[in-house]
C-alpha cells in the first residue's frame, strides 16, 4: 500500500546570502548607497540655505579624509549600481527587434552604462569649464 | 579471467560518489542523504548514473525521466545544489568530487527526487495557455497569418519544456508558493505576445496582485537556470509594467470594456 506525505523543505532563512542570490543581495544594497548619497547632498542643500557659514562647514566636511574616504566608498557603490541597473533595464522591456532579429540583452547593456559614462564624462567637464572660467 | 571486453560502449573505469537525498513517505520522517559508489564512463550524465543505481544497486530509488536529450523536461534535480537536468549534467564535468543530487527546491518531496508539480499544472492553465483570436474567423476564411517579426516577438517563449528548474531558482517561490513564478510567466508572454491573439486583458487580470506578477523581485537566477535560453525573468518584468500601467489605466478605461475582468 502505498501513502502520500508530501515533505515541505523550509526556506533557509539566510538564502539572500547565499551563492547564487548574493549577487542580487548586494545589487539592490547598492540603493542603499544611493540614498546616502542623496543624503550628503541635501545636507549640503540644506547647509546653503542656512547661510554662508554654514555651507563652509559643509565644505571644510567635504575636503577631511573622511569624506574622502566616504566618497570613494559610494562612488564604487554608485558604479556597481550603475553597471547592475543596466544588467536588469533589458529583463524589464518587451524584446527589441531589430532586421526581424533580438537585440542581445548585452549590447542594451553596453549601450546604457556607454551612454551613462559619457553623460558622466560630459558633466565633469562642464564643471571643470565652469570652473576655469573668471 | 573475469575481463569482460567491451564493443562500442565505454568502459566504465573510474567511481563517483553519488549522495543522494532520499524520502520514502512510509518510512522516514525526513529526507535523509544515501551514498551510492557508481563506476561511470566519461560519456555518462547524471541520469545515467542515477539509472545504473536504480538497475544494479537500488531498484527503491525513485526520480522521474523520459527523454534523456533535454526536452521533456522530467529529470529536472538540485545537482551541487544548483537547478539542472540530470540528462545533459555530465559526471566527467563534476568528478572526482562526490556529486550531490537533491529533488527540486521549492517543491514539496513526494518520494526520493519525485516532486509535487500539481501546483505548477494549475498555474499554467490559469493563465488561458491558448491563442484566443481577436476576431474569430472561420475556416473558409483562411489562416491567421503573422510575419517573421512579429513570430520573432514571442518564439522564444514559446520554448519552454516545463521543467521548473527557474522554480527551483526562485527565491520568491519558495517564500510564496502561490505566487505564479517564472515559467507561467513566460507561456503567458508567448501568447500575450502573439500578434493572433486577443487575450491580453484577460490575462493581465489574472496576475495582478502580489500572487500575479508583483511577488517577483528581478533576481533573475530563474533566466540562469533556464535550459533553453527562454529567459522567464523578462517575461515576468516587461509584465509588471504591463500590469502597473493596466493599474492606471482602468480609471480611465471605460467600464465593461475588458471581457471577464474580475474586481
Amino acid at each position: 500500500m502505498s501513502e502520500r506525505r508530501p515533505y515541505v523543505r523550509a526556506q533557509p532563512r539566510d538564502w539572500w546570502a547565499r551563492k547564487p542570490y548574493l549577487g542580487y543581495t548586494l545589487r539592490e544594497l547598492t540603493g542603499v548607497g544611493v540614498v546616502l548619497y542623496g543624503g550628503i547632498l541635501l545636507a549640503g542643500l540644506i547647509s546653503l540655505a542656512r547661510g554662508p557659514e554654514a555651507f563652509e562647514g559643509f565644505r571644510s566636511f567635504l575636503t577631511s579624509p573622511l569624506s574622502l574616504l566616504i566618497h570613494l566608498l559610494l562612488l564604487a557603490v554608485m558604479i556597481w549600481h550603475v553597471v547592475t541597473w543596466f544588467q536588469t533595464m533589458p529583463k524589464t522591456m518587451p524584446k527589441l527587434i531589430a532586421n526581424g532579429r533580438h537585440v542581445p540583452q548585452q549590447k542594451l547593456t553596453l549601450a546604457g552604462v556607454g551612454i551613462a559614462a559619457v553623460c558622466s564624462a560630459a558633466l565633469i567637464a562642464a564643471f571643470l569649464i565652469a570652473g576655469a572660467l573668471p | 579471467m573475469s575481463e569482460v571486453p567491451t564493443s562500442e560502449i565505454m568502459e566504465r573505469t573510474k567511481t563517483i560518489e553519488l549522495r543522494v537525498l532520499r524520502y520514502r513517505p512510509v518510512s522516514d520522517h525526513e529526507p535523509v542523504f544515501q551514498a551510492y559508489q557508481v563506476p561511470y564512463s566519461d560519456d555518462m550524465s547524471v541520469l545515467q548514473v542515477l539509472q545504473s543505481v536504480k538497475d544494479t544497486q537500488d531498484g527503491t530509488l525513485s526520480f522521474r525521466w523520459s527523454c534523456r536529450m533535454a526536452i521533456c523536461g522530467s529529470c529536472g534535480m538540485m545537482i551541487n545544489g544548483d537547478p539542472r537536468l540530470a540528462c545533459n549534467t555530465f559526471v566527467r564535468d563534476l568528478a572526482p568530487n562526490p556529486v550531490t543530487v537533491e529533488p527540486l527546491r521549492n517543491f514539496p518531496i513526494e518520494r526520493d527526487l519525485v516532486v509535487t508539480v500539481g501546483d505548477f499544472v494549475k498555474k499554467i492553465e490559469s493563465i488561458y495557455p491558448y491563442i484566443i483570436p481577436k476576431t474569430p474567423k472561420s475556416i473558409e476564411a483562411g489562416e491567421y497569418l503573422q510575419t517573421p517579426a512579429q513570430m520573432a516577438a514571442y518564439e522564444s517563449f514559446s520554448d519552454c519544456i516545463n521543467c521548473m528548474l527557474c522554480y527551483a531558482a526562485c527565491p520568491q517561490f519558495g517564500a510564496n508558493p502561490d505566487f505564479i513564478g517564472p515559467g507561467a510567466m513566460a507561456l503567458l508572454q508567448r501568447y500575450n505576445g502573439d500578434s493572433r491573439d486577443g487575450g491580453q486583458q484577460l490575462r493581465l487580470d489574472s496576475i495582478a496582485g502580489e500572487d500575479g506578477v508583483w511577488s517577483c523581485t528581478a533576481v533573475g537566477v530563474c533566466s540562469d537556470a533556464c535550459p533553453k535560453q527562454v529567459d522567464p525573468a523578462n517575461a515576468v518584468n516587461q509584465n509588471k509594467t504591463k500590469s502597473a500601467l493596466d493599474f492606471f489605466l482602468r480609471f480611465i478605461r471605460p467600464k465593461d470594456q475588458g471581457a471577464g475582468a474580475k474586481s
